[in-house]
Formats: structure tokens, C-alpha cells, sequence
């Protein structure tokens, strides 16, 4: 089940993140090391919460810094 | 659900940009911005300022001053005159609108008053105005916009410090007129207010918030708009949005789909102007004959959102 959100949040970085190509490695990196700014990141996370239906609040968006954290808590919160 | 014909609409606009500007870049690496950030997402170079001189007033009076190089106005003939502003000189009392009257010297007999209404306010108050002229039989009036959000920013605070920019613009409504409204839809979400609010005298904006409003619910409401209207979206030559920033306006774009290569992004040199953004477009493709027929909508502060269609007078054009 984690896969699958794994590979929601790798599929809208890349559709979203000029020059993106996410790996495993990468979902282990901070976003801004890949060059997310924040802009992009209130698209991703927007575009993910259409895709899963499950909402990321505020408080929880400063939390997460890695695309694994975010497919951690979309699987916690599905 | 748009019952009154109207025969009052836009006859011509004018603005007023500030010469005094700041330039964003080298404001942005204050806040250690990278200049791709800055031109690429922000899409804002340069931010002007009213000069500490200045007021909403004299940007007003500044923009009449313009209005008239392009065609003669007997003030005395001026009937109404609206104010759309959430910053208004002496915090309001009196109404701005008065001290425009005095200033580019109406008559007495003129209607006058103020609309507190931010990045959605062109779009409600061309209505309004319209819509009070026409029931008084009124013939013309003056709407303008001023919000010199910059007398209200945080210095501290780059979500708002790099993006928005003084201007002023006045609208000439009349009976002559070259676009007129066909279609209209308006929105309110005053529990999400908190979004964007001024507390202890500043401004706050919570990015997140504005920007999934305006992916979500200006998008709708656009397509809502062409779709309850009747209007062909192929119909509709021209898409003028907000300026919030580059990229919300790019990404609203995307999100109504099919009408990129007819929606300007046009803010790099003035900023997100608030209730100026629209007329600023506006302007530029009045004596566009290509343009017969144009979506407006505006949205932010409120929240508050508003889409218009409006078409150009066949008795203008010919």
C-alpha cells in the first residue's frame, strides 16, 4: 500500500518539478535538496491530495521534508 | 440569473503606475531569494511605491489626469465616483471618493462612496457602478482603484514583501460604452477570512491557503461561468486573471485548460496591484478590435472571488 503512494507523490513531483526524475534514493532526500522550492511544494502537495483524497493540514505540510515522509503519512491517514 | 441589460459599461481606462519602484531582486536577496525564484515563480522585477507624498488620492487624481489625455472629460459631467480600496487615506472617514470628488474638481451633484473590496473588487465594482448608474439613469461615472497594500507590508515578511505593487486605474463608465457585461457570478468564504488579513496594522498571508483556493475554486467558478453563461469557451477571445504571482496565474491557467495562449500574465514590472491588476490588463486591449469578447475574474481577499464575461458594444466597434 505504501508503493502506491510512493509512486503518487514520485509521479506529481516529476509532473511538476522541471528537470524531477525521482529514484528510491530520492524519496529519502529533504525537497529542498531536490530543488523543490516552496511554491512547488504547495502544488505537489495539492495535486496529491486530489489524487489520494486525503488531506494534508498545515501543521503537518512544515512537517514533512521528505517524499517518503509524505507516502508515510498519506498511508497513515488513508 | 443576469436579468438587467446593461447599457452602462467600459468606455475607456486609465492607470497611474508610480515611478518611485523597488527593485525586487535586489530585494530578494534580503530575504536570500534566488533571482530564478523571483522572476520565475513570483514573476515580479520591479514593485512600485507610492511616494511618501502621495496618497490614494493623488494616485487617483494621477490616473484621471491620464484618463483625460486620451479623451476630453467635462468633470462637471461626472455623475458618480467610486473608490475601490481596502487602504484608504485617513483610514477612511471621510470616503476616499469624496476627496477624489474635490480633487479632480466634480460637480456637487455627483454620487460618491467607497468599496472596501480587494483582489476581487474590479470585477464586483464595474456591477455596482454600472448597476447604480444605470437605475439612476445616470450617464457617466468614474470607478477607481487604488490599494497601496505597500503602506501595510510586514518588511519582514517576503511572502508579501516581494509581491505586491502600488498602482491606481480609473474606469470611465458611460452610456457610450465599448464593453458591457453579459454574464456575472460572485463568491464569498468569509470563514476562511484569516487567509489574507491585516492584524496589528499588517498585512498576513498564508500562501497555502490562497493558492489551493485559486486552483480550486476561481478554476470552478471560471468554468461554471462559461458553462451556466452559454458563452462557447472558443467564443471567449481573451482570459483576464488576477496577477496574484506567476505562478498561481500560470497554474490557474493550466488547471481551466485550453486558454493559454489567451491569458496574459502581465506583472513583471508592477507587482500584484490588487484591484488594479484587471484594469491594468484591460487597458491594453481596449482599442483591440480582435476582442469582442473577454472573461474577467478576480479573486483574494475575503476570500472573495468574481468572474465576468463581457462583450464589446457592436455600436462601438462599427
Amino acid at each position: 500500500m505504501s508503493r502506491k503512494f510512493e509512486t503518487i507523490v514520485s509521479e506529481v513531483l516529476e509532473a511538476n518539478v522541471n528537470g524531477l526524475k525521482m529514484s528510491g534514493e530520492k524519496m529519502q532526500q529533504t525537497l529542498t535538496d531536490l530543488g523543490v522550492d516552496s511554491l512547488d511544494v504547495m502544488l505537489v502537495l495539492m495535486e496529491i491530495q486530489e489524487k489520494t483524497g486525503v488531506m494534508i493540514p498545515e501543521d503537518q505540510a512544515d512537517i514533512l521534508q521528505t517524499p517518503a515522509q509524505i507516502a508515510e503519512f498519506l498511508k497513515a491517514n488513508d | 440569473m443576469n436579468p438587467l441589460k446593461f447599457h452602462i459599461g467600459i468606455q475607456e481606462i486609465a492607470t497611474y503606475i508610480p515611478q518611485t519602484c523597488i527593485d525586487n531582486l535586489e530585494q530578494g536577496k534580503r530575504f536570500d531569494v534566488e533571482e530564478s525564484f523571483i522572476l520565475e515563480k513570483i514573476g515580479c522585477r520591479s514593485l512600485p511605491r507610492l511616494s511618501e507624498g502621495e496618497s490614494v488620492t493623488s494616485a487617483c487624481a494621477s490616473a484621471y489626469q491620464r484618463l483625460l489625455q486620451k479623451l476630453p472629460v467635462d468633470s462637471q459631467e461626472i455623475e458618480c465616483i467610486v473608490v475601490c480600496t481596502q487602504t484608504p487615506d485617513r483610514g477612511g472617514i471621510p470616503h476616499t471618493s469624496a476627496l477624489v470628488q474635490a480633487a479632480i474638481g466634480a460637480s456637487e451633484n455627483c454620487a460618491c462612496f467607497d468599496i472596501g473590496l480587494g483582489c476581487s473588487g474590479y470585477v464586483y465594482s464595474l456591477q455596482v457602478v454600472a448597476s447604480f448608474m444605470q437605475m439612476h439613469g445616470m450617464k457617466k461615472g468614474l470607478l477607481f482603484t487604488c490599494d497601496p497594500y505597500s503602506r501595510i507590508l510586514d518588511a519582514d515578511d517576503k511572502n508579501t514583501s516581494l509581491l505586491f505593487g502600488d498602482a491606481a486605474t480609473v474606469t470611465l463608465l458611460s452610456d457610450a460604452p465599448r464593453f458591457t457585461s453579459e454574464f456575472v457570478r460572485f463568491s464569498t468564504r468569509g470563514s476562511a477570512a484569516d487567509a489574507l488579513t491585516k492584524q496589528d496594522g499588517l498585512m498576513h498571508m498564508n500562501g497555502r491557503a490562497v493558492f489551493n483556493f485559486a486552483l480550486t475554486d476561481v478554476v470552478k467558478q471560471v468554468s461554471e461561468v462559461i458553462e451556466t453563461s452559454g458563452v462557447a469557451k472558443e467564443s471567449i477571445d481573451l482570459f483576464l486573471l488576477h496577477q496574484g504571482s506567476r505562478f498561481m496565474i500560470e497554474n490557474v491557467i493550466k488547471k481551466i485548460g485550453g486558454i493559454q495562449d489567451r491569458s496574459p500574465v502581465s506583472l513583471g514590472e508592477t507587482g500584484n496591484t490588487v484591484s488594479s491588476s484587471l484594469p491594468i490588463l484591460l487597458e491594453k486591449v481596449m482599442g483591440d478590435s480582435s476582442i469582442n469578447r473577454l472573461l474577467m475574474s478576480g479573486f483574494g481577499v475575503g476570500l472573495s472571488w468574481a468572474t465576468a464575461i463581457y462583450s464589446r458594444n457592436e455600436e462601438s466597434a462599427a
